[in-house]
């Protein structure tokens, strides 16, 4: 080897020189010409070497994973799901969704890929946790960004008492899950015991398993959460003790409100008066107040209540404060009411630009005229997020007018209205009822004119996920015959989601 | 005849047509089938499909689709299949765009039928020398520049233009006519910049130069299929044709696996098999015409799909499954390239391999092959074991705790999903470097890695 790198010149070479396998050939090489005996051994020895690979011997492979015990997808069921992964996480969130619900796990093949997308796309985690079996989680833990997907579903575990002193964060939390299931109390007497040596991640993480078969006893635990170091768990052990109306906590709250807000009475009509709050906005102390609170007090149904003037520029406040409280509470009879309308003394302008648009259909607006021009109270939920606590069936009826309003053509699809709604009922949660798919339709009919554009994109991917898949509309022909009826224009953004549809369709039917 | 279809959408949208009233003015006669579909435009279509021909059926229709076969003409196929379509006595019934085009298809499937004008005998001896002089010249002229850079050393390569300093010799060979020889020395090129210890690779790939040169000198006196392989590897080609004229291997061709290689020069596709009852490796390997094409992710991922592979009847066999067929091989030894001759039916699907090796079986396999091609670089594997994730490179260890390096720009992340710790069969290409894993077989089916 020196011989060649340095060249013949500079260092000769003689063919007894050689070892190995070129000397014992060595009667083969050429004698004459040195280059030639180096450019001949070399062939020698590289022949060998190529034939003669040393392999690593006593190797060991890694540890099997434990076999798993529930059922593979089907064939046609995996197949939808990997055409989902190419498109909309949404649909993908869902059909995993359901498909885990069912105990039913992704066939191995599909594992990396899936744990690829829901590493980079937070909203699929808990969606993939839920299908990976005992196979997903043990291939989870050659990567860190798998690993995270993995812990962020909870674990169908073993009644063991070692899952609670050395499992992992997911184990864990499935084991109190299902403790808490069982008895509510042994849960977060375990809970606690050990609380004092958890992580701070681990704290804010194992206290929301209490939220299942949350109850008065859990209230001494909670309130010493509220001194917690970490502010995630301060919140979580609040949101908690607002659930019960019975704590301490809550009394609390309701005695700072009530002292704030009385009904006074001028001749025939009723007027809200508020006063000042000690230390905080208005709008905090009423919305941290339970929402039966003004009920009983003041004797009115939350329609009437909402309707109520308000004396000054607290108006805005106090409604932040009901808005707050009900998607807080999650109180679809107060979402109901304030969607509907704000005290009548004021303009009906309307958020937003929409003309009135009620739950019942009613002429007024979400309208509140505020002094500051238009400047909400900090926290102001949008209407969409009270839409969230409704009724499906309240919320439905809702988006229908919402969507009707706009197929009537009374609004332009391209305003800013148009654009609050639509993403509104873009976020409703599916299975649509068929009131709301209607209206949908009749707004992509309308809009079939104008063409494809920023109003129709959030649409369609909420329609290819929420439109109702059993039942008698075959959402997805019709769709088709939109597609068949419309411009070419089109043609590719209809069968698409049309295809989601039916594939969806497909799924259920292969899992049921 | 729904496996006519290109995809689900035109299927459901032929099933749909078929069963509809759009259709006006059908008939059939023998294999041809025509009629008239009403669609978007103004006009209705005009629609024809013939299922005769040596090449396969063939379909006309003057809508707008490109898709082929197209939803009017699948559906017109399912009415016919149906019997909906009114059968004629004769093709002469047909509507006139009917008859056009069945006149200019048998045409030119008679025209491909004729044979080719023999060549003159004494003008391909002729040319046949000439080769034969050049290229000896041209090897003579290589073997100088060899012992040049033995003599002069090889530490000189880095300094005489970088990845480039075998160019100007391999263009001279593409002059001597002897391609196989100017693509090594292009390939090798770039040994000086690969890192350390690259006088031992860059020496290595010389005294393999040197080893064909010399054989080739001594040609006459080799066994007639070491010859052939040197001549091959020198760079003349076996047509296809006097390939399939040859015999053939009649068996069950499991397709193992599939590997591009999209950065070449001529960008390839190597396609490896294994005969059931005979065991009998073989590979097929497609080249994509012009070999340029368009970077961007687009492109290459629909260009290895098969696209880019000029439509070649092979270039879309799938791992897992197999085909009942003929395989003419081609001259020289070990017998591995050959091309499909006859088929016996459509792939179908296939069992996983029954029949594996251990390491030590397929170090036996290699080395048992390249004793008789010192010149192979790949070699096609069948392994039962497990994938080992160690860093810094993988590994695959079978039964018996040796184990192999496994090669990839990626980790094989679906081979250790499908394998889960528990031994699986793998199909790859196995280098002195370490093995290029293909597929992995999950119960009975297959996973392209």
């Amino acid at each position: 080897m020196d011989a060649a790198t340095l060249g013949l010149t500079r260092r000769p070479l003689r063919s007894t020189e050689l070892g190995g396998v070129a000397g014992r050939y060595s009667g083969v090489l050429d004698g004459q010409d040195p280059a030639g005996t180096v450019l001949d051994a070399a062939a020698l020895v590289s022949a060998g070497q190529r034939a003669g690979v040393l392999v690593a011997e006593g190797v060991r492979g890694p540890a099997a994973a434990d076999p798993d015990t529930g059922p593979e997808l089907p064939r046609r069921a995996a197949s939808v799901v990997r055409r989902a992964m190419g498109a909309e996480p949404g649909v993908l969130a869902d059909l995993l969704a359901e498909a885990g619900r069912r105990g039913y796990r992704v066939p191995a093949p599909m594992l990396p890929g899936l744990l690829d997308l829901a590493g980079r796309d937070v909203s699929l985690r808990a969606a993939v946790a839920g299908v990976l079996g005992s196979r997903g989680r043990w291939l989870a833990r050659y990567r860190p960004d798998w690993q995270r997907v993995a812990e962020a579903g909870v674990a169908r575990v073993p009644d063991d008492p070692a899952v609670w002193e050395t499992g992992r964060r997911d184990e864990r939390r499935g084991y109190l899950a299902q403790l808490r299931a069982r008895d509510a109390a042994a849960a977060r007497e375990l809970l606690a015991a050990g609380w004092a040596r958890e992580t701070g991640d681990d704290r804010a993480g194992l206290l929301t398993v209490l939220a299942d078969g949350l109850g008065p006893d859990d209230e001494e635990f909670l309130d010493a959460a509220r001194a917690d170091r970490k502010s995630a768990v301060r919140d979580e052990a609040a949101r908690l003790l607002a659930r019960l109306p019975g704590s301490a906590f809550s009394r609390r709250a309701a005695d700072r409100a009530a002292a704030l807000l009385r009904v006074e009475r001028h001749a025939l009509r009723r007027r809200l008066v508020a006063g000042p709050p000690a230390e905080g906005t208005l709008a905090q102390v009423v919305g941290a107040a339970p929402l039966v609170l003004w009920e009983e007090r003041f004797g009115l149904s939350p329609k009437q209540l909402v309707g109520l003037p308000v004396e000054g520029a607290a108006v805005a406040e106090v409604q932040a404060g009901w808005r707050m409280a009900a998607v807080r509470e999650g109180n679809a009879a107060w979402a109901e009411a304030l969607l509907v309308g704000g005290p009548e003394a004021l303009g009906s302008a309307g958020a937003g630009g929409m003309s009135g648009v009620g739950v019942a259909g009613g002429g007024r607006g979400t309208g509140w005229r505020d002094p500051a021009q238009g400047r909400r109270p900090a926290g102001w939920p949008e209407d969409a997020e009270l839409a969230a606590v409704l009724t499906p069936q309240a919320r439905a009826t809702r988006g229908a007018a919402l969507l009707g309003e706009l197929a009537a053509g009374r609004v332009s699809l391209a305003s800013a209205g148009a654009a609050a709604a639509l993403t509104e009922v873009a976020g409703y949660p599916g299975p649509w009822p068929d009131e709301l798919a209607g209206a949908v339709f009749g707004v992509l009919r309308r809009g079939l004119a104008a063409g494809p554009g920023r109003w129709s994109g959030p649409l369609l991917a909420a329609a290819a996920r929420n439109l109702p898949v059993t039942g008698p509309h075959d959402y997805a022909a019709a769709l088709t015959e939109l597609a068949d009826g419309s411009p070419p224009i089109w043609s590719a953004p209809l069968r698409r989601t049309a295809g989601a549809v039916a594939a969806r369709r497909t799924f259920l039917e292969e899992i049921r | 005849m729904l496996g006519l279809a290109a995809d689900g959408v035109s299927q459901r949208a032929a099933e749909r047509l078929a069963s509809g009233p759009a259709w006006t003015g059908t008939g059939s006669a023998g294999e041809l089938v025509w009629g008239s579909c009403a669609g978007s435009g103004a006009k209705p279509y005009q629609v024809a499909a013939d299922l005769s021909g040596p090449s396969g059926p063939g379909y006309k229709c003057s809508c707008p689709s490109r898709k082929f076969p197209c939803k009017h003409a699948l559906g017109l196929l399912l009415s016919w299949a149906a019997g909906r379509v009114p059968e004629q006595a004769g093709t002469d019934s047909a509507p006139a765009f009917a008859r056009e085009w069945m006149k200019g298809r048998t045409a030119r499937a008679t025209a491909a039928a004729k044979p080719k004008a023999p060549r003159d005998p004494v003008a391909a001896a002729r040319r046949a020398q000439q080769r034969a002089d050049r290229v000896s010249a041209g090897l003579a002229e290589l073997e100088t520049w060899l012992r040049d850079q033995v003599r002069a050393g090889l530490s000189g390569a880095a300094g005489q233009g970088g990845y480039r300093h075998a160019e100007s010799i391999a263009a001279r060979m593409v002059d001597a006519q002897a391609p196989g020889v100017a693509g090594t020395l292009r390939r090798l090129s770039p040994i000086p910049v690969s890192g350390d210890g690259w006088p031992g690779r860059l020496l290595a790939e010389y005294a393999q130069l040197h080893l064909l040169i010399r054989a080739y000198g001594a040609l006459d006196a080799l066994p007639a299929p070491l010859a052939a392989t040197v001549r091959s590897r020198v760079g003349f080609t076996t047509g296809r044709e006097e390939v399939l004229a040859g015999p053939g291997v009649t068996d069950h061709w499991l397709v193992l696996g599939r590997r591009d290689l999209l950065d070449a020069a001529v960008p390839a596709r190597r396609i490896w098999l294994r005969g059931r009852d005979s065991g009998r490796f073989a590979v097929l390997l497609l080249f994509a015409p012009g070999g340029t094409f368009a970077t961007g992710e687009g492109t290459s991922a629909g260009f290895a799909a098969g696209g880019g592979f000029g439509g070649h009847p092979d270039a879309g066999l799938v791992p897992g499954t197999q085909l009942h067929a003929d395989l003419h091989f081609y001259p020289g030894q070990p017998a591995m390239r050959a091309v499909i001759g006859a088929r016996h039916g459509e792939p179908g699907p296939a069992p996983q391999p029954d029949e594996t090796d251990d390491v030590t079986g397929l170090l036996d396999r290699w080395s048992a092959a390249l004793g008789q091609d010192p010149w192979l670089a790949e070699w096609p594997a069948v392994v039962a074991g497990v994938p080992v994730p160690d860093e810094p490179r993988w590994r695959f260890v079978d039964g018996s705790g040796r184990a192999v390096p496994l090669l990839g720009a990626e980790p094989a992340w679906p081979l250790l999903a499908v394998s889960g710790g528990y031994p699986v069969a793998l199909a790859g290409e196995w280098s002195p470097a370490g093995l290029t894993p293909l597929t992995v077989w999950h119960g009975d089916r297959a996973v392209q890695l």
